[in-house]
C-alpha cells in the first residue's frame, strides 16, 4: 500500500541494497593492503600549504588594488596545468566547463600581467605560483590518501580561490579600461 | 542539524575495525549500508550504478579508516565518501559552479505539504529533478544536512546549494501539483 507524507524527510532514509554487498567488500578488503593501526596525523605540511595560499591571496589583493601602468614586457608564463590526476580529483575540478572556464581566465591574466609594471607582474605571478602549487601538493597528497575528505576540500576551496584570484587579475585589467 | 542526533554507538566497533578487524566492519557496514544506499540510490537514480557506488564507498571507508577522526560522525563521514563517490562515477559530473545566484535569505531545508502526497509520486518528483537540484534536495532536505555540509560534500558553493534547494523547492511543487508521470 502506498503510503502517504507530508513532509519530504517522513520517506525512507535506509534503503536496502537488492543483493549483500558484503562479500565482494570483504573480498575487496581481503586482497587490500591490511589497513594501519597508527593514529592518523594531519599531514606536516597543510599548515604550511594554507599559509602559502593566504599570504598569495594577500599579496594579490594588495597588488590589484593598486595603480598599474600598463607597458610592454615579457611574457610571464603561468601555470596552465589544472588539477590532473583523475585518480584523485574530485568530480567538480574534472569537469569540462570549469576547465574551459579556467584556460580562458589563465590566457586574460597573462595578457593583464604582460601589461603590468616588471615589478608588480613578478609578485603577481609569484603570488599565483604559490597558490597552484599549494593545489599541487594537495593533489600529490591525494595521491597517497584518495579517500582523504580533507584534502578534498582542501582541493576543492583552493581550486576556488584560484579562480577567484585569476578573476581578480583580470577584472582589474578590465577596471581599467 | 546533524542527520543523526541520536548518540552513535560505532565508537568501539570503529576503534576495532581501524585496528584491521574485519568483522567489526561487517557489523559497520550492516549497520549503515541501508542509509549509505539509499543516499546513491536517490542521487544515481539507477540501481545497479547505487550499489555499486554504495559497495565502493565502504571499500574506500574501510581503507580511510585509519584517518577517521573519533569525533566526527561517523555516518556523516560514509555519506561524504559516498556522495565522492557518485560524482566521481557520474558520466557528466556536476559542474563546479561559480556564479548562481543565491537565494539570499535562509530557506528551511524541510520541505513540507499541505496535503499528503503519496510516498511513490514524491519519489518520482525528487527522481525527476535535474541533477544538481536533486543532490541538494537529497542531501539538505531528506538527510537533513546543512547547505555548508551538503555543499562541501558536493564541491559547490554554500550559496549555489541554497539555489539549487530553492529550484528544487520551487520545481517539486510544480511537479507535484501537475503530477509527475
Amino acid at each position: 500500500m502506498n503510503r502517504r507524507v507530508t513532509r519530504i524527510d517522513e520517506l525512507a532514509r535506509d534503503i536496502p541494497p537488492p543483493r549483500d554487498l558484503w562479500p565482494a567488500i570483504s573480498a575487496a578488503i581481503a586482497a587490500g593492503e591490511p589497513v594501519a593501526t597508527a593514529r592518523p596525523r594531519r599531514a606536516a605540511w597543510l599548515p604550511a600549504v594554507g599559509l602559502a595560499a593566504g599570504v598569495a591571496l594577500v599579496a594579490i589583493g594588495v597588488l590589484i588594488g593598486r595603480n598599474i601602468t600598463p607597458q610592454t614586457t615579457p611574457n610571464v608564463a603561468t601555470n596552465t596545468q589544472p588539477a590532473q590526476n583523475p585518480e584523485v580529483i574530485p568530480a567538480a575540478l574534472r569537469d569540462a566547463e570549469y576547465r574551459k572556464q579556467r584556460d580562458q581566465l589563465l590566457v586574460e591574466v597573462q595578457t593583464r600581467l604582460q601589461a603590468m609594471p616588471e615589478a608588480e607582474r613578478e609578485k603577481v605571478a609569484a603570488s599565483l605560483k604559490t597558490l597552484q602549487r599549494s593545489i599541487q601538493e594537495i593533489e600529490a597528497a591525494l595521491g597517497r590518501d584518495p579517500a582523504n575528505a580533507l584534502l578534498q576540500e582542501l582541493l576543492v576551496s583552493s581550486c576556488q580561490e584560484e579562480m577567484r584570484a585569476l578573476t581578480a587579475v583580470r577584472d582589474t585589467g578590465r577596471q581599467e579600461i | 542539524m546533524k542527520p543523526d542526533t541520536v548518540v552513535e554507538f560505532d565508537v568501539a566497533l570503529i576503534e576495532r575495525a581501524r585496528r584491521g578487524d574485519a568483522k567489526a566492519f561487517e557489523r559497520l557496514y550492516r549497520d549503515h549500508v541501508g542509509r549509505v544506499h539509499g543516499l546513491c540510490l536517490r542521487m544515481t537514480r539507477n540501481p545497479d550504478l547505487a550499489a555499486d557506488c554504495c559497495q565502493d564507498a565502504f571499500i574506500k571507508a574501510w581503507k580511510a579508516l585509519p584517518r577517521f577522526e573519533a569525533r566526527a560522525s561517523f555516518s556523516t563521514w560514509l555519506h561524504r565518501i559516498a556522495v565522492n563517490t557518485v560524482l566521481e562515477k557520474r558520466r557528466s559530473p556536476s559542474k563546479l559552479e561559480m556564479a548562481v545566484e543565491d537565494p539570499g535569505e535562509y530557506e528551511e531545508p524541510v520541505m513540507s505539504f499541505d496535503t499528503p502526497v503519496e510516498e511513490e509520486e514524491l519519489e518520482a518528483a525528487i527522481e525527476s529533478l535535474p541533477q544538481g537540484a536533486r543532490d541538494a534536495l537529497v542531501l539538505c532536505g531528506l538527510y537533513g544536512y546543512e547547505h555548508s555540509e551538503a555543499a562541501s560534500m558536493l564541491g559547490i558553493a554554500v550559496g549555489t546549494c541554497k539555489a539549487q534547494l530553492h529550484r528544487a523547492r520551487g520545481l517539486l511543487k510544480e511537479r507535484l501539483e501537475r503530477g509527475v508521470r
